[in-house]
């Protein structure tokens, strides 16, 4: 079989998820078995540009240097770091979790007896990160978690450390699982969520891991509901805690259908009902208005392609797609669908022809930054990629989510158009206002004739574009070939001038 | 390669847990894919090619970057070669390469990257191996130093006549920093000077031709040790504050065999310019403590203490080694009391308790739990590199953004007392 190879890898590994999933649990402590690399990168590199926080503080490497790699083994480290942090105090009233990271299984270094020798309750976790990636990753130590700190929590001694406390699930309220660190706009998905559980008339049990200690493990088996953020990961643990469980939903027409599935699992149809009504009159009025607007008649000819986590690929097609009538360009869902165009497939298609939007990670800005592609608006919709995201008030999921996609996509709509409006000449020169198309010249009047190959070279390149600054572009390429004729003291535009205009 | 971390600092109590410093591989990663026609390929595990892809797009270059699938399933059927020969190919394909960098990591490098089953050119470009393992190299700006030498050694024109007056001037710098110093480099005699590393792969040609070597940072050392080997002159030091530029302009004048009354006179001049910016002594009354990982925490360090500072600390991630030594003994003469070397996050924060600095320049982690205290703190690598630095116009710059810096003390104090 011919080699696989990978263009600017999108997802990170089995490793990665176990950090960010166990980490955001204030009484956990983990030591990663891991060169200093992977312990920056996770724990203070990365964290701070995709969740905001300058390091992750219960994070503690045993770091490897070559000794360890070269035949010793870390055992060694990973108990001197142990001590450590125990004699430091650290590790009051928390639990330790020990995870592996790739070069610890490339050396072959399993802990699962060593830990047995550390605090009470101390856990080895075998992240195998050579072959899992991060959504499955998070999903299995998500069900790890639940099989060995909730269903048995209290088997593992330490009970001062964890007090379960496992319920039968207690009516009207709802887990949300997921989002773990590293979900992108995780925070304001979260927010509307918790919004429209509440407004369907439940309450919310737990977040987990992202609002909820290792100690509340036990918890989520009291919950009626189990609401998962991404579909990506989290359904192992769903169905491991067996109650019903629902996935957040996207647009207007799955929120709706969302809320009335709660009213109906809580017996609360009629509250479902007046919620939905309500936000129609409210949350909802502006999709409804900017829908009356002109700012609608752009949207058939608005083309979208979307490279994204599979919740927010699906979600994105389906509203912008099947509720606003936005054309598709192309969809492709991490980890990858059958038939999804993988990295190398979508950095072709931008460099060829790219929509008016693109949704993605800083890949497919990149690949945009590659063709040159100044009419593309690029809106940030997944990591990898430095974004924060920590405001409530960017939603995708949800009603708010709906409300706030629309007015996104007009924003950018307006700002496209401001970009093609004329700047003086006498300050575009000096870079001012974007694509300075210039003044026809002061002692050359009236309009150059085109060679109709010249003119059909024009048309190829316009056709190119999306829709809405073709005008404008049509506009500008026309005066930077006219003037460079002019300039050459050439009578008509020529296919070569054409040519180097459309270069400029 | 072969050094180890000590666990322990001399005084046995404080535990270097957390070492300070990016992944070293980006070091490389930074350098290899600034350059024009360069397009890398990684020879790593997922986890480590998300991380440093993630930083390099961010703080490198917007450039696509290739790597082989490197699972068990590959690494167990031995196709880590074969995946990462395709790779190559792939990457050749790229409009206007020259150069195919292949970055070795951790994984790769414990199975065993074997340099001798890689090409070494296809098509146009150049296949350069570059062994960047994390576990061995310990810090980001000594990764540096590796792909640098690794680049070098390959491409360096060794055959064409010398450039006898021309200069190497090496270290990640403000852009406006190698004009300034050409400047003066000229006036005293030198033809030309060519900064690496950068973005033309003509460059590290045109490099082997030098007549010298300038290191302006400390870690160079197996780039230095390459021009030994040829036997180019190498400069050690560099143009910082008032003692050191103009000892390190005499230096290069005698290293290039410049006519020495020249040099000499653009020296005093060098040094009468600094002289008055720090006759005020505008950092007076300040302590300051120097925490970056960037390996040029010494030198900062200096520029600081000569506009009256007091800089009781300073730490890097670099390991400890003859060329740093001068900047530490100047250092420890004029007041600094420790200089730590291959740092961790406790050893910083035993000095936060101990000096209660005005002002702090660190790591992230490290300028956050500055911050959590209301003290005044930014991180090190963002700031700093962001303004000239060298001769008497870089003084200029650092030292007015030390002093805007220390003037805000009480906003930070506010914004902590605020999130109590």
């Amino acid at each position: 079989m011919a080699p696989k190879i990978i263009r600017d890898l999108s997802d990170s590994s089995g490793y990665w998820a176990a950090i960010w999933t166990i980490c955001p649990m204030p009484d956990v402590h983990v030591i990663c078995d891991a060169p200093v690399g992977c312990f920056n990168l996770v724990g203070t590199a990365v964290p701070d540009y995709t969740d905001a926080i300058p390091h992750i503080e219960n994070l503690t490497p045993a770091t490897m240097t070559e000794q360890e790699v070269g035949g010793k083994g870390t055992s060694e480290k990973v108990r001197w770091t142990y001590e450590n942090l125990r004699d430091s105090g650290a590790l009051e009233g928390k639990r330790l979790i020990v995870v592996s990271t790739a070069e610890s299984e490339m050396i072959g270094a399993d802990h699962t007896k060593l830990v047995e020798t550390f605090q009470p309750g101390t856990t080895f976790y075998y992240s195998n990160s050579l072959s899992e990636d991060e959504w499955t990753g998070r999903d299995r130590v998500l069900r790890w978690l639940w099989e060995n700190y909730g269903a048995r929590g209290g088997e593992l001694g330490a009970s001062d450390v964890l007090q379960p406390s496992v319920s039968d699930p207690q009516a009207r309220t709802v887990n949300i699982i997921g989002p773990t660190y590293g979900c992108f706009n995780a925070p304001s998905d979260l927010e509307e969520l918790k919004r429209l559980i509440q407004g369907a008339g439940g309450t919310i049990n737990l977040v987990y891991p992202y609002e909820a200690k290792l100690a509340d493990t036990p918890r989520l088996a009291g919950a009626q509901v189990n609401v998962l953020l991404s579909k990506e990961f989290g359904q192992g643990l769903a169905t491991a805690l067996g109650q019903e469980t629902l996935a957040a939903p996207f647009g207007m027409h799955e929120t709706t259908a969302f809320i009335r599935r709660l009213g109906e699992l809580f017996g609360t149809q009629e509250q479902a009902e007046a919620f939905i009504a309500h936000e129609k009159k409210t949350t909802l009025r502006a999709v409804w208005d900017l829908w009356k607007g002109p700012q609608s008649d752009w949207f058939p000819t608005s083309s979208v392609g979307i490279v994204a986590g599979q919740s927010y690929a699906e979600g994105l097609a389906r509203y912008l797609g099947e509720e606003l009538g936005m054309p598709i360009a192309f969809v492709g869902a991490r980890p990858l669908r059958p038939g999804d165009p993988d990295n190398e497939t979508v950095r072709q298609m931008l460099h060829k022809r790219a929509p008016a939007f693109v949704f993605g990670s800083i890949n497919e800005k990149i690949y945009l930054s590659e063709a040159g592609a100044r009419f593309t608006n690029f809106i940030p919709a997944a990591f990898p990629g430095p974004v924060v995201r920590r405001s409530v008030g960017t939603p995708f999921v949800g009603y708010r989510g709906a409300v706030h996609l629309v007015q996104e996509i007009v924003n950018r709509l307006y700002e496209t158009l401001f970009n093609f409006l004329p700047v003086d000449g006498a300050y575009a020169k000096n870079g001012a206002g974007g694509p300075p198309a210039g003044p026809p010249q002061p002692n050359a009047p009236g309009n150059l004739p085109w060679q109709p190959a010249a003119q059909a070279l024009l048309d190829a390149a316009l056709e190119k574009l999306p829709y809405i600054p073709r005008i404008s572009a049509s506009r500008e390429f026309q005066m930077k070939a006219e003037n460079l004729a002019r300039t050459q003291g050439i009578a008509e535009v020529t296919v070569e001038i054409a040519e180097a205009a459309l270069k400029q | 390669m072969t050094t180890t971390i000590p666990l322990e600092t001399e005084k046995g109590h404080t535990c270097k847990l957390h070492p300070q410093s990016m992944c070293p591989a980006f070091g490389s990663l930074r350098i290899l894919t600034r350059i024009e026609g360069s397009h890398p390929v990684m020879a790593t595990d997922t986890g480590c090619l998300y991380g440093l892809t993630f930083v390099t797009h961010f703080y490198g270059a917007r450039k696509s970057i290739l790597a082989p699938q490197l699972g068990s399933a590959e690494l167990m059927s031995g196709q880590m070669v074969e995946g990462t020969r395709a790779a190559i190919e792939v990457a050749a394909r790229e409009p206007g390469v020259r150069l195919i960098p292949v970055i070795s990591l951790c994984v790769a490098e414990t199975a065993g990257m074997p340099e001798e089953l890689l090409p070494r050119r296809v098509g146009n470009a150049e296949v350069v191996l570059v062994r960047v393992p994390a576990y061995a190299i310990h810090s980001h700006p000594e990764a540096k130093d590796v792909a640098l030498a690794a680049l070098l050694r390959r491409l360096g024109d060794r055959s064409s006549p010398q450039e006898p007056k021309t200069v190497v001037l090496v270290g990640e710098v403000f852009p406006a920093d190698p004009l300034a110093i050409d400047g003066a480099l000229r006036r005293m005699g030198v033809e030309a000077t060519v900064t690496l590393p950068g973005r033309s792969l003509d460059d590290l040609v045109r490099a082997g031709r030098a007549g010298a070597l300038a290191p302006l940072h400390p870690f160079y050392k197996q780039t230095i040790n390459l021009y030994r080997e040829w036997g180019i002159p190498v400069v050690g030091g560099a143009p910082v504050g008032q003692t050191g530029t103009y000892a390190w302009l005499k230096a290069l004048g005698a290293a290039l065999n410049l006519d020495p009354n020249l040099v000499e006179q653009v020296a005093s001049e060098e040094r009468a310019r600094a002289q008055s910016l720090l006759e005020t002594k505008p950092l007076a009354g300040s302590t300051i403590l120097v925490t970056g990982y960037e390996g040029t925490e010494l030198a900062y360090a200096r520029l600081l203490v000569e506009a009256g500072a007091n800089v009781p600390y300073v730490s890097s991630s670099i390991g400890q080694d003859p060329l740093v030594f001068p900047d530490e003994m100047w250092l420890k003469a004029r007041g600094t009391r420790e200089v730590v070397y291959r740092k961790a996050l406790e050893e910083d924060m035993d000095a936060l308790d101990r000096y209660a600095p005005d002002f702090v320049l660190g790591t992230t982690p490290f300028a956050a739990e500055a911050k959590k205290r209301g003290i005044p703190a930014m991180y090190f690598t963002n700031q700093l590199a962001s303004r000239p630095f060298f001769l008497s116009g870089g003084m200029a710059a650092t030292v007015g953004f030390m002093q805007q810096a220390l003037g805000m003390g009480e906003r930070y104090q506010t914004m902590q007392k605020f999130f109590q």
